[in-house]
């Protein structure tokens, strides 16, 4: 021990303490570090275009791989499907994330309490692969819905494959986010509030929507904004509920690198990913103010 | 509190579709598992642990399985002293420039995956560590370092800085003082990130996919690989690998920190 603290104030001298601190922080910061340099990775190769007879890069930066993401049909019904898409499971997951996280809250019972704390655990530790794998299981075309259906003389229904499948595993996928950024905004809420709002005789939905949905307004915001920039950028549920018609533009970009091998084409692709999902938060933030991300919390 | 019926009723239902929508993919998944036919079909042909057995002669998987616990395994190791001594600094000292750390710091949360991703296997490409096995967990570390942060910081908020200055008033050194009373202050942060880490590690599936080649698949590629192709009932036998471990790290999480921690407002 002698001898670590001997070494230790060689490399820390007490006095002149102010890089300590940095020094601390210095593997994480060396590690988002290779994010970024990945990111400007991205970015030069998106300004490099694929020769296709000799499929070689070319020497020269030019734009000609934003213009075409820009303008080719295919790739500009994929943006929209992703925030259109990104969008209606935001506010379906809002719906439903917001009273699950009030009852969780409100309630008296400790059993209740910690069975919804596990239901909401028990998918968000699965993984995504695993629980497309079951409303694979769920819808399919042999899939148990069907099977029951069948018992009652129904048709198979076509369950999969398509659009809202793949935003009814968005929102699945993306509940257990909301509900965790909403519960400390309601925790936060004090149940006398809502006992004087009832006792000067406002009714439930009038005590909902002018007292507790306000006031939890910044939780809102933030699950909201998480919500939003994880489905727009979502890849698995696109890739096994939409079985490959559905893509949003993680598929597409995907498609770029490992099939087309076109990368300044997928690059650029990434590159106004990016840009989109920063300019709906930046949007959003002009709209309705930052709220606290609950990333916030690491400023206590 | 009394709630109105209306209101109670409202909720209620609002809730139990949420229920339903969470667990049915796990429910089914641990009853397809059991299934003794050699479809998945409902109502099931009988319960038999047959696929399970089937795992015992499926190498592809169980190497897959122990790639994905490396991975996870590379994860934690590195983001845990990472995300640690950067959480303390954080919150113990007034940073110059804090802010912009911190933002700096969220970036792994604020890129998405898909470019993370995709930077990650041009970087390593580059420097020709792409086809093996540990970039894949340093890859993980970087994209969910900030909830190992997050953690250790959110405990590191209640540590009194007297203490520490007690510790040294009474002879510590700054490494003693950091080993025995600092680290045990905040070591149910550090537990919780850890824990969080391992797991979404284990279970991280877009990255792993970008930066694996065929022949280091980790479990998750491998199901999403063979979902592809035919669905059987072994695929959900392992499966239900990932749901035990999740189920073990819940179990963990609730004994040490107790899951309401989640709960709290900041």
């Amino acid at each position: 021990m002698d001898i670590l603290e001997a070494a230790f104030s060689k490399i820390w001298p007490k006095k002149g303490g102010f890089w300590g601190p940095y020094l601390m922080l210095s593997p994480a910061i060396l590690l988002v570090g290779l994010l970024v340099l990945g990111l400007a990775y991205i970015g030069d190769t998106s300004l490099r275009t694929l020769d296709t007879s000799t499929f070689l890069f070319s020497e020269e930066w030019s734009l000609a791989n934003y213009e075409r993401a820009l303008t080719e049909p295919f790739i500009r019904s994929v943006i929209w499907r992703s925030i259109l898409g990104a969008t209606i499971v935001t506010m379906t997951t809002l719906l439903l994330a917001f009273p699950y996280t009030y009852i969780m809250v409100r309630t008296r019972s400790a059993f209740l309490r910690k069975f919804l704390l596990i239901a909401l655990f028990l998918p968000f530790f699965i993984g995504q692969v695993v629980r497309a794998y079951g409303w694979l299981i769920i819808l399919g075309k042999q899939g148990i819905v069907n099977d029951i259906l069948g018992l009652i003389g129904i048709e198979p229904l076509r369950m999969l494959f398509n659009y809202p499948s793949v935003l009814f595993g968005l929102v699945q996928y993306m509940f257990p986010f909301a509900v965790l950024m909403l519960a400390p905004a309601l925790t936060a809420i004090p149940e006398e509030i809502e006992a004087a709002a009832e006792s000067l005789g406002a009714s439930w939905q009038e005590t909902m929507l002018y007292v507790i949905l306000p006031m939890a307004k910044s939780g809102l915001i933030g699950a909201g904004l998480v919500v939003l920039t994880l489905s727009l950028t979502d890849f698995a549920m696109p890739a096994i509920l939409g079985g490959g018609t559905q893509d949003f533009v993680a598929n597409a970009i995907y498609d770029q690198f490992f099939r087309t091998s076109d990368q300044g084409f997928g690059s650029s692709l990434a590159v106004l990913l990016i840009a989109i999902g920063s300019l709906l938060v930046w949007i959003i933030f002009m709209l309705v103010g930052a709220g606290t991300l609950a990333l916030g919390a690491k400023d206590k | 509190m009394n709630q109105p019926v209306a209101q109670k009723l409202f909720f209620w239902i609002l809730i139990v579709i949420s229920i339903i929508t969470l667990s049915a993919p796990t429910l089914v998944v641990l009853g397809a598992s059991l299934t003794s036919g050699n479809i998945i079909v409902f109502p099931p042909d009988g319960l038999s642990l047959k696929w399970y057995k089937a795992l015992v002669e499926k190498q592809e998987l169980q190497d897959a399985f122990i790639r994905s616990i490396w991975v996870a395994i590379i994860c934690v190791l590195i983001s845990l002293p990472a995300g640690t001594l950067a959480g303390i600094a954080l919150v113990k000292y007034r940073l110059r420039k804090g802010a912009l750390i911190q933002t700096y710091l969220l970036l792994p949360f604020t890129i998405p995956l898909i470019g993370s991703g995709i930077g990650l296997m041009l970087v390593f490409g580059e420097v020709g560590i792409l086809g093996s096995l540990w970039p894949v967990g340093v890859a993980t570390a970087v994209i969910n370092l900030p909830f190992m942060i997050w953690a250790v910081s959110s405990s590191a908020t209640g540590l009194d800085p007297d203490l520490e200055l007690a510790a040294q008033s009474c002879g510590a050194g700054p490494v003693q003082t950091f080993f025995y009373v600092t680290l045990p202050s905040v070591m149910p942060g550090i537990i919780t990130g850890s824990l969080l880490m391992f797991i979404l590690s284990l279970n991280e599936f877009l990255v792993s996919l970008l930066l694996v080649d065929a022949r280091i698949v980790t479990l998750p590629v491998q199901v999403y690989n063979s979902i592809r192709s035919i669905i059987t009932p072994d695929l959900a036998a392992v499966s239900v690998v990932f749901i035990a471990v999740a189920m073990l790290a819940i179990a963990i999480l609730d004994k040490i920190v107790g899951l309401e921690i989640f709960l709290k407002s900041k």
